[in-house]
């Protein structure tokens, strides 16, 4: 008999439930959380946070339980509309912060999602970046109200 | 040689240990420094790595709570509307501050004198000056010179550039007609004693790699260094000891094996921060001071300030760039700084204009304040906000009040066994229709300047990054701690040298005046060197 790994651990379930928290985008520019692999990454995070990680992994077995019992394949088998309104039902709004304080750095700092929001895929140092100047008209201004 | 006795021992590695013990080093008394946390790398800061974010938030978190390092002590804040945020390292908080760098301003020396309340400092803003200016220039400070809310100052670089963002946002004051000036930011728009200019990495609040940003690891301790000063890190103060007489001489300190070392001193120097100072006097009680060091007034603790902020968000139709830059340095409006009673409160506040936040914590912001959403619209709510946001901070004077307090929690401890302390802390009515007043303030500020939205945090909770008062000074011994130059009434070898001693903290960001009183102290110590214990 193959023991059912803890919810945060089944891969495939925990895909499901990251892109129905961040789908793809329309336009295809954005890939969903789940298809990017954070799945693990996540789990550990939530896993390693003393005051998160309990109550989520014990609200995500929950509701990965009930969607068991909706559908044999639970989760993954639901159609997109279903899953949502499962997750909404089961996930308290508190929880599921808790898992989107992991899934959003994550998510935001891997580098087609960067690109995808107009960022250079890249780590902030050490190229930086520009900005402009300050506007010429606000600088005069501001000179003729110069205290001497 | 390891736990020779010194002259001068300095506890604390922050903004203003490194600012007294490079000041102090030139009496040629040995000067050493205590510090319970390492010295950062600048290759080890997250903006090196795609997980800048991720790791702002984990072990470079603002808060000690989040982050439990060694290097960190627990805070008690169950009791406080506001958490108490600091760093511990060579440099102290400065490793994470946004360093915007206004002064105090000469009116807030004189609060009870122009407005009845709270209480005048013993010193005013013209002892201070000469300090402040050597001080901008031992920090690398850009700015531009006439900010006619100050008396005639030049920061000793050109301003940083407001960028499109603050553009944007100024515009908006000026539309209103309300005072606006480009911050004073400790941070350089050129390069300066050999350190490089800023490249708008715009993750200042997780250690500058660049090393624009003046931290004092980079700033004072290395000239302080090369005056023979010395820093001993991973050392966490216990106690101060004292004499039979009562006199200070030294302190006991973990090493960073977890050993206790014994080190004597002349002259202890607190700079512990006004967390980290009153909870070291509370813990170092003796038969001669058995409620805790230089605290006959009972004073130690209490009158903690913290600057009470909300936060206001606009939503521009174009793209701000805001994301570039230095953090928390665009520009500073103290339009509503003075006493108008008409507005239903005392005092006042000022508005700092800051550049915004990343990916990752856009997405968190707006999912907790409702306007992003997870599922199928996220990522349209998304781009709406990200880089399509200006922020307004609002910073309000909180009056000193006794029953805002640091006290030692009865069980919780930190890595060493030492009490931890416990931050009490409660918004007065004062403080609460002021803020009410600056949204409001903020919210026309930003619909003038083109937002199309507007969203605030009333009052922000992580935002205890100004920590004052608990040590406060004054000439009577009943109703202070310390004298006018830091010196302990009960102690007279002891010195506080942190915001501890703030007797009001103004509307402003601390550290300029936290650090030109701690070089005005080192030079009143110099100067009276003869009759210092007299
Ligand atoms: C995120 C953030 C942003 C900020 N932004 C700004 C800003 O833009 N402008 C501004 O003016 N201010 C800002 N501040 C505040 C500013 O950093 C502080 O005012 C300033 O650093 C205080 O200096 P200090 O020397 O009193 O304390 P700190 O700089 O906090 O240094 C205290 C040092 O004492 C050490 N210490 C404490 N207890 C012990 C002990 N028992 N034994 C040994 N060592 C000990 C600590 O490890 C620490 O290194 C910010 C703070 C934070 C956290």
């Amino acid at each position: 008999m193959t023991e059912t790994p803890a919810a945060l651990n089944d891969l495939h379930f925990m895909k499901t439930l990251l892109d129905l928290l961040i789908p793809p985008s329309a336009s295809g520019d954005l890939p969903g959380a789940g298809a990017l692999g954070l799945s693990a990454a996540v789990a550990t995070a939530l896993q390693a946070d003393p005051l998160l990680g309990p109550p989520v992994e014990a609200a995500v077995q929950a509701l990965r339980e009930t969607t068991l019992s909706q559908h044999p394949e639970g989760l993954p088998g639901m159609a997109p509309q279903a899953a949502v309104k499962v997750v909404e039902a089961q996930l308290d709004p508190m929880l599921i912060m808790g898992i989107l304080l992991y899934l959003y750095p994550a998510y935001y700092q891997h580098p087609r999602v960067l690109e995808g929001i107009g960022e250079p895929p890249r780590p902030p140092f050490p190229e930086g970046f520009d900005v402009e100047a300050t506007d010429a008209e606000l600088l005069e201004k501001l000179r003729a109200r110069r205290r001497a | 040689m390891l736990n020779e006795p010194v002259g001068v021992l300095v506890i604390g590695a922050g903004a203003s240990g490194a600012a007294f013990a490079w000041r102090i080093a030139d009496t040629g008394m040995s000067v050493l420094c205590l510090e319970q946390g390492p010295w950062m790398k600048q290759q080890d800061y997250p903006s090196n790595g795609l997980d800048w974010e991720a790791r702002g938030m984990r072990e470079f978190s603002t808060s000690p709570n989040v982050r439990r390092l060694p290097a960190d002590y627990p805070v008690n804040e169950q009791d406080s509307d506001i958490s108490p945020l600091m760093f511990n390292a060579v440099g102290g908080s400065t490793i994470l501050w946004a360093a915007h760098f206004p002064r105090l301003t000469p009116g807030d020396f004189r609060v009870k004198t122009e407005d009845g309340v709270g209480a005048d400092w013993p010193i005013d803003y013209r002892t201070l000056e000469p300090y402040f200016a050597l001080n901008d220039r031992m920090m690398g400070v850009s700015g531009l010179a006439g900010d006619p809310a100050y008396p005639y100052h030049e920061p000793p670089l050109q301003p940083l550039p407001l960028g499109r963002v603050g553009n944007t946002l100024a515009s908006g004051f000026e539309r209103l007609g309300w005072h606006w000036w480009p911050s004073d930011s400790a941070v350089l728009s050129q390069e300066y004693e050999g350190r490089a200019a800023c490249i708008n990495v715009g993750s200042c609040l997780s250690g500058c790699a660049q090393g624009a940003k003046a931290s004092t690891d980079i700033t004072y301790w290395p000239a302080a260094q090369r005056k023979g000063v010395q820093v001993r890190t991973g050392c966490r103060v216990r106690e101060i000891t004292v004499r039979a007489d009562g006199m200070a001489d030294g302190v006991l300190y973990y090493d960073a094996e977890g050993q206790l070392q014994e080190q004597k001193a002349e002259i202890v120097v607190l700079a512990c921060n006004g967390v980290g100072t009153p909870r070291l006097l509370l813990n170092s009680r003796s038969r001669q001071h058995p409620e805790g060091l230089a605290n006959s007034s009972s004073l130690v603790g209490k009158n903690l300030m913290l600057h009470p902020y909300a936060v206001v968000m606009g939503i521009f139709e174009e793209p701000l760039q805001g994301r570039r830059g230095p953090t928390g340095c665009l520009f500073w409006s103290h339009e509503f700084y003075r006493t108008d009673r008409s507005r239903g409160f005392v005092r006042g506040y000022s508005f700092e204009a800051i550049r915004s936040v990343g990916p990752a914590q856009t997405a968190l912001w707006g999912t907790l304040h409702g306007l992003v959403p997870w599922g199928e619209d996220h990522h349209r709510a998304f781009a709406r906000l990200y880089d399509h946001a200006g922020m307004l901070l609002c910073i309000t004077e909180d009056l000193p009040d006794e029953t805002n307090t640091v006290t030692l929690d009865p069980e919780l401890t930190d890595a060493h066994k030492i009490p931890a302390p416990k931050v009490t802390y409660r918004l007065s009515e004062n403080s609460r229709k002021m803020l009410a007043h600056a949204v409001e303030r903020a919210k026309e500020a930003l619909m003038a300047a083109g937002a199309v939205e507007t969203v605030a945090e009333p009052l922000m909770r992580e935002a205890g990054w100004h920590l004052m008062g608990t040590a406060r000074m004054g000439r009577d011994p009943r109703t202070s701690v310390v004298n006018e130059w830091g010196q302990a009434h009960d102690v007279r070898n002891l010195f506080i040298v942190d915001g501890s001693v703030f007797v009001t903290d103004g509307a402003v960001n601390p550290t300029s005046t936290i650090q030109a009183f701690a070089l005005y102290v080192a030079d009143s110590i110099k100067q009276k060197m003869e009759t210092l214990f007299d």
